[in-house]
């Protein structure tokens, strides 16, 4: 028990910083992301199969990954609350632009959350996470081609799907 | 066919990757977890090894079946003596041993046993109800301050149309009084004309009559 304790600690020094970064970035809010970073590692300490977790950095990103998405399930209507989450290079743009910004991240966090479950942690990793093929394709336990592979479907669903939203909010305005 | 391109997809994700969170919120998130992995900890020195998630299961049933096993040894101990006793059965003074036996061998147990088990269906049950309660909270103070927000405008809108009505009667009433004081000045004015007009007329009258005389 206690060597596993030494091991979240050890992971949170290491890598506690990109987890919070990882979760604020997924939920657009850093209150929630302190929640959720408290729940991630009681989960983690809670989980009873240590042996079977050869990797805590990636078994945490995935849970990290999980518990953010299944917060967004939670609160889909639940109005989006973007004050809090500070974007980089707001560049002086006017209230309208950002707002405007602010629900296109929104609109595509929603759309990820659509994906399956493995698209969605290759999308994550890819993308938001910014990980080479092969360093997913170590974390995943899956080769460098599939990952690529699992990205450009990915990509092509995220596609369909903000597609599909764009179309209805035209005819809607017409 | 897709009225979003690649691209700009391409471009959403890499504006989600830049987003970075405080340093202090960093700092605070990750003391906030390390406090809570030292007081979890704490606690199960306390309580000593926990045993493996899958006995955490199984725990309140093999309590019982620990139970039930006792009490058939212990009833089959109850019968084997009297079998083997020479004296006749008095069934009653068994029956008085085994119920008072049992008692006190079972009583504090299931005691114990119903205690932790309505604990942990309690903690349980409050867990679930807790994220529903924030949840409900955080409606409840976004319904409140819409409301609060309504309120405050509507009474903003009606103070600021007392407020120009005031204004109105002011200006009103400041250009009547402005008019009086113009009409009696014009008043003054013609009555002074008039005098000055009799007064001329009057001198003239004089000075013809002494160029006659």
């Amino acid at each position: 028990m206690s060597g596993q304790h030494d091991e979240l600690l050890e992971l949170l020094d290491k890598s506690g910083a990109e987890l919070f970064a990882l979760l604020t970035r997924l939920t657009l809010r850093q209150d929630v992301a302190e929640e959720l970073m408290q729940e991630l590692f009681i989960k983690l300490s809670h989980s009873r199969g240590p042996n079977k977790v050869t990797n805590w950095d990636a078994y945490a990103r995935k849970a990290a990954v999980n518990l953010a998405f299944d917060w967004r399930r939670s609160r889909r209507r639940a109005e989006p609350r973007l004050e809090q989450v500070r974007e980089q290079n707001p560049n002086g743009e006017s209230p309208l632009g950002r707002l405007i910004r602010s629900e296109e991240l929104q609109e595509t966090l929603n759309a990820i959350e659509r994906l399956n479950k493995s698209a969605r942690q290759v999308v994550v990793l890819r993308y938001i996470q910014q990980k080479s093929y092969d360093d997913i394709a170590g974390e995943l336990g899956k080769s460098s081609h599939h990952v690529r592979a699992l990205c450009s479907r990915a990509m092509s669903r995220l596609r369909d799907i903000l597609g599909c939203n764009h179309r209805q909010i035209s005819q809607k305005e017409m | 066919m897709s009225t979003i391109d690649e691209n700009q997809i391409r471009d959403r994700l890499e504006r989600l990757s830049k987003i970075e969170p405080d340093r202090e919120a960093t700092e605070r998130a990750v003391k906030r977890v390390r406090d809570t992995l030292a007081v979890d900890e704490g606690r199960q020195r306390r309580v000593g090894l926990a045993p493996p998630s899958w006995i955490g299961g199984l725990k309140p049933t093999l309590h019982f079946v620990k139970l039930a096993a006792a009490a058939v040894v212990l009833i089959a101990a109850g019968v084997v003596a009297g079998r083997f006793s020479a004296q006749p059965l008095d069934a009653e003074a068994l029956r008085a041993v085994l119920e008072s036996s049992l008692k006190s061998s079972l009583e504090p147990a299931i005691r114990q046993a119903v205690l932790t088990e309505a604990d942990s269906r309690w903690q349980s049950a409050f867990k679930a109800s807790c994220d529903q309660l924030k949840d409900e909270l955080a409606r409840q103070v976004r319904y409140d301050l819409t409301q609060l927000t309504a309120q405050t405008l509507a009474a903003a809108g009606t103070q600021t149309d007392q407020r120009l009505k005031e204004l109105i009667q002011l200006i009103e009433a400041a250009r009547i009084q402005d008019r009086r004081r113009i009409e009696e000045a014009l008043d003054h004015i013609e009555s002074q004309f008039g005098n000055g007009l009799v007064a001329l007329a009057t001198r003239t009258n004089e000075l013809q009559r002494l160029e006659q005389n």
